[in-house]
């Protein structure tokens, strides 16, 4: 009878040890690379009008190197990384196989056309009001940055802010061909 | 005599058999746009909170969720191609329930588990109760019975 105790007593903690593995196998952390750019899936299409009315389709950015930021006027990591996003911009907007959208994400359209005066945000910006964009790259957020290859797969990207080097070193590797995880 | 005997036990089946065909029929799911739209933001977690459905939170992304699912539907999309396209977008992470694959597995399967080991354990148990004999009175025992009664009426 104690034999059979002991046994139903092992028997119980060793499915305690495997409750615990499975808990411990689970357990996430926060990634800070998004999963499109880790599965290395295609970028979805989307279709936004920007500020200025005009209509970005992404089949037109097709065999560019194109950059794509999910951002909106009162997220303080974004105002942070708006610098870095210009700076980047800038050195490299002359170049023919390069563009940049800036898509707002949760926002007030005339709040989003503020900060974008504000922040002289000079690359187009479109507005997402029915989030389809933003569910198409599978947005948790904002800021968040998408780097296309010209073959259309998201190669490099980060959840939360970025910085020029960052955006720099993710080009370069776009237009090789490589991926950043 | 005799029919007196059956008809309760009749009238319980039919009870019985008519509650069980209602409950199937109307436990069966709606197969409406709207009801169907309902079943997906209750199946579907919000992608940037904790513990909420899509149905319940008024995030940017479950709100964006709750106009796409139903222009899905329209397209004459399955629940399943619309659940497909969130989990290839989220991860099985969106998914309420958990999948029936991979770790998702132990999930299903450990209830079911514990049941059928409790139910052969209930039943083990019942069968060693039954084998375990009765003690009957010997004539002595009776004996002894009988005269502690014989005694106690004298007094």
């Amino acid at each position: 009878m104690r034999v059979r105790a002991r046994f139903i007593a092992i028997a119980f903690g060793l499915v305690l040890v495997a409750f615990g593995v499975v808990l411990a196998v689970q357990h996430r952390t926060e990634p800070s690379v998004p999963r499109l750019v880790q599965q290395h899936d295609p970028a979805p299409s989307f279709k936004v009008k920007t500020l200025d009315g005009k209509v970005i389709d992404s089949a037109s950015l097709r065999g560019k190197t194109y950059v794509v930021n999910f951002f909106n006027s009162w997220c303080i990591p974004c105002r942070q990384e708006a610098p870095a996003l210009a700076a980047f911009y800038n050195a490299h907007k002359g170049e023919h196989d390069f563009a940049m959208i800036g898509i707002v994400h949760d926002d007030d359209p005339s709040a989003a056309r503020a900060y974008a005066a504000q922040e002289k945000i000079a690359w187009p910006v479109g507005l997402d009001p029915n989030g389809a964009a933003a569910l198409g790259f599978g947005t948790t957020g904002q800021p968040e940055t998408y780097v296309i290859a010209p073959d259309g797969v998201a190669v490099c990207g980060t959840l939360g802010p970025s910085t020029q080097t960052e955006l720099d070193t993710w080009l370069q590797a776009a237009r090789n061909g490589q991926a950043c995880v | 005599m005799k029919r007196a005997r059956w008809w309760p036990w009749a009238a319980l089946a039919l009870v019985v058999i008519v509650t069980v065909v209602a409950l199937i029929v109307r436990s069966r799911p709606s197969t409406s746009a709207a009801a169907r739209a309902d079943r997906l933001e209750q199946q579907l977690a919000c992608p940037v909170c904790e513990g909420q459905s899509v149905a319940d939170s008024n995030s940017f992304e479950a709100r964006s969720i709750r106009t796409e699912i139903p222009q899905f539907i329209a397209q004459g999309q399955t629940d399943a191609q619309i659940r497909a396209y969130y989990v290839a977008r989220y991860g099985d992470r969106i998914l309420l329930s958990p999948s029936n694959t991979g770790l998702g597995v132990i999930a299903w399967g450990l209830p079911a588990l514990v049941l059928v080991l409790g139910g052969a354990g209930i039943v083990i148990a019942l069968r060693r109760w039954s084998r375990t004999p009765r003690l009957t009175a010997t004539a002595d025992d009776e004996a002894i019975v009988a005269s502690a009664r014989e005694a106690s009426h004298e007094d």
